[in-house]
């Protein structure tokens, strides 16, 4: 057995347990978890970590199909985040919808406003699309909060949209569970759509967009097509989270930085994986936990006070991300478990591709 | 008999300047059919526009007699014409055998086949252009030659009927020439169609019925090489008097 063979088998493992860990956990109570000494967060907490984090594995993992498979930055994913939770927002605020009837259509109305949007987007190349991308992004936000009728807010306005809470028993359990559906949905459309001929002609449409239409890939039809798959997944991620949360409003729904976000995600855990992605979104979403202070854990640090911790981990992170970018292009699962050796070599030849 | 291909005063403009300049000619089903011409004589642009990279600026091209101008590049390759680039165009992050896959898996509308037969299909086209002990190599381990085997693979596994190959075998010594040059035999022999462009005369004369001259966008002559390659007008604005000279001598 290679070297790179006993990391991705360790990697698998370690994956393996915490999946199982995560997915458990909740299960226990934490009367259950003290006597036994697990180190479970309160309860409250954890279920709310867990479910953002599951929120991100959707998220990431679904701008994987249009930015890592299919090779197309996009940069306005929120929108269809934000699209698919006003979606069921409305429904349920305003037309009175039960919401597992108003859910499926957050992702249908995502996915058709990523055709009507990726028609003409997805003409541009490069830095263009991601430019385009993101200004749609902002714009459709912009919109949601600011258009009127007769001098009326049609989507609340300002002042966000509030829903019934949703009467289950054990809320918290529900929504985990339900956004850990749909993540595991996400990471089971990625992995048939890379077996797959669609899968096959995005991948050539990445690699080289020109050579994949004269071997016959329609290639305006594919890439609007993974744009869509990629939004209706984000959008119904955005519908979950809007009964999940009661209240929306344009800041939680479409926060620009999700864009950023999801993007670092995908790339820190290998972007074109099945599972990259959502390593990526487990890994830096407990980072972004942890330095904004929701983790009860503390590190004590000589030399470093311990008011001036968020901004030595901000700094950390930064330039984590940064090494990330330029040494790991491929991401973090091939970093140590891909088909080449972590070397010298790896890194001049990560160095090489990622520079001009 | 109507035409396999039949080319109607096909014209394209970049600027004010035709790159190509009314050209006309037919192919019929099962020819090999050699085009020349100095650089910057319409070639690479004439098969751009057959395989629908370029839209036309003037006249029709007609594939079994229906017109395919204006036609997008994917549509062209469904209905059976295959093509190669003078540059290459490799998918980087496939191996070699994934490259010929993927053309298998799309390509020509008859009986796309699924993955698994996709990628038998690709052993096999890697078998005929001998690239098949380098299947499972990626795309930057191989030399350039195999690199152009590869370009010529990707499209032979798309089911051609015609076959449009841009200068892949410039830059190859003789003996790899003397490879290649088998290569194409044996992938017109499985009845496909070929038009061969080439700056090689030996190419030229070693494999083609037909050839045809492209001077500055237009047809100089079209007939066969040893005719053709006499013509006084082709020896002016191509072949020099020494190549005329060699070629009555040997
Ligand atoms: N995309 C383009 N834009 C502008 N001019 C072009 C373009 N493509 C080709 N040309 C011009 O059209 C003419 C024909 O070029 P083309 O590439 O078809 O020649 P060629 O016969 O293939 O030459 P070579 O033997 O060098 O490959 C040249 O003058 C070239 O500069
Ligand atoms: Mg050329």
């Amino acid at each position: 057995m290679t070297t790179s063979q006993r990391w991705q088998r360790i990697l698998i493992v370690l994956g393996c347990a915490v999946i199982a860990y995560a997915v458990l956990a909740p299960l226990t109570s934490l009367d259950g978890a003290q006597a036994l000494n697990l180190p479970l967060l309160t309860d409250k907490l954890w279920f709310r970590l867990a479910t953002i984090t599951a929120m991100f594995v959707v998220m990431a993992t679904a701008w994987n199909i249009i930015g890592g498979l299919t090779g197309y930055a996009a940069f306005g994913n929120v929108a269809f985040f934000g699209i698919g939770a006003y979606t069921t927002g409305m429904l349920i605020a305003k037309a009175k919808w039960p919401f597992l009837l108003a859910l499926p259509l957050a992702p249908v109305a995502a996915a058709i406003f990523a055709v009507l949007v990726g028609l003409p987007l997805l003409r541009l190349r490069g830095h263009y699309f991601a430019v385009a991308s993101l200004g749609v992004g902002v714009a459709v936000g912009e919109l949601v909060q600011n258009l009127d009728y007769r001098g009326e807010p049609i989507f609340g306005g300002a002042s966000g949209l509030f829903m019934p809470i949703f009467a289950v028993p054990n809320r918290d359990l529900y929504f985990f569970y339900l956004m850990l559906g749909a993540a595991g949905v996400s990471i089971a459309v990625t992995w048939a759509v890379i077996r797959s001929r669609f899968g096959y002609g995005l991948i050539a449409i990445r690699e080289n967009e020109e050579a994949a239409a004269v071997i016959g890939v329609n290639t305006t039809a594919y890439k609007v097509a993974a744009f869509a798959l990629a939004a209706a997944l984000t959008g119904l991620a955005g519908g979950i989270f809007a009964q999940w949360n009661v209240f929306i409003d344009q800041e939680n729904s479409f926060p620009i930085a999700y864009n950023v976000e999801m993007i670092l995600m995908a790339l820190l855990g290998g972007t074109g994986t099945v599972f990259g992605p959502a390593a990526g979104a487990v890994v830096l979403q407990l980072l972004i936990q942890f330095l904004s202070g929701s983790l009860p854990i503390t590190l004590d640090l000589p030399f470093v006070p311990e008011d001036a911790m968020p901004v030595l981990a901000q700094v950390v992170l930064g330039v984590l991300l940064a090494l990330v970018v330029i040494f790991a292009p491929r991401g973090v699962i091939d970093f140590f478990g891909g088909r080449s050796r972590l070397t010298i070599a790896y890194l001049r030849r990560s160095l090489r591709e990622t520079s001009i | 008999m109507t035409p396999q291909l039949d080319l109607r005063n096909v014209t394209k403009r970049f600027g004010g300047v035709a790159a190509v300049d009314g050209v006309t000619f037919s192919i019929a089903k099962g020819e090999i059919l050699g085009v020349i011409g100095p650089n910057g004589a319409g070639k690479t642009t004439l098969l751009n526009c057959i395989s629908g990279v370029y839209r036309l600026d003037g006249g029709d091209i007609r594939w079994h007699g229906v017109s395919i101008a204006g036609l997008a590049p994917y549509r062209v390759a469904r209905l059976g014409v295959g093509r190669t680039f003078q540059i290459v165009k490799p998918f980087g992050s496939m191996t070699v055998r994934e490259n010929v896959a993927v053309g298998a898996l799309f390509g020509s509308d008859s009986e796309r086949p699924p993955l698994r037969a996709a990628f038998d299909r690709a052993d096999s086209v890697l078998e005929l252009v001998g690239l098949r002990m380098k299947a499972d190599l990626p795309v930057s381990a191989l030399t350039i030659p195999d690199r152009k085997r590869l370009e010529v693979a990707r499209a032979v596994a798309t089911r051609p009927k015609l076959l449009l190959l841009d200068e892949v075998m410039a830059g190859l010594n003789n003996v790899e020439i003397d490879d290649a040059l088998e290569m194409v035999r044996a992938v017109h022999e499985t009845g496909v169609t070929v038009v061969l462009i080439e700056h090689v005369m030996r190419v030229i004369v070693g494999v083609c019925e037909r050839v045809i001259v492209l001077d500055l966008g237009r047809t100089l002559a079209d007939g066969q090489p040893d005719v053709v390659l006499r013509d006084e007008r082709v020896i002016q604005a191509y072949l020099g008097e020494r190549y005329a000279r060699r070629l009555r001598g040997g």
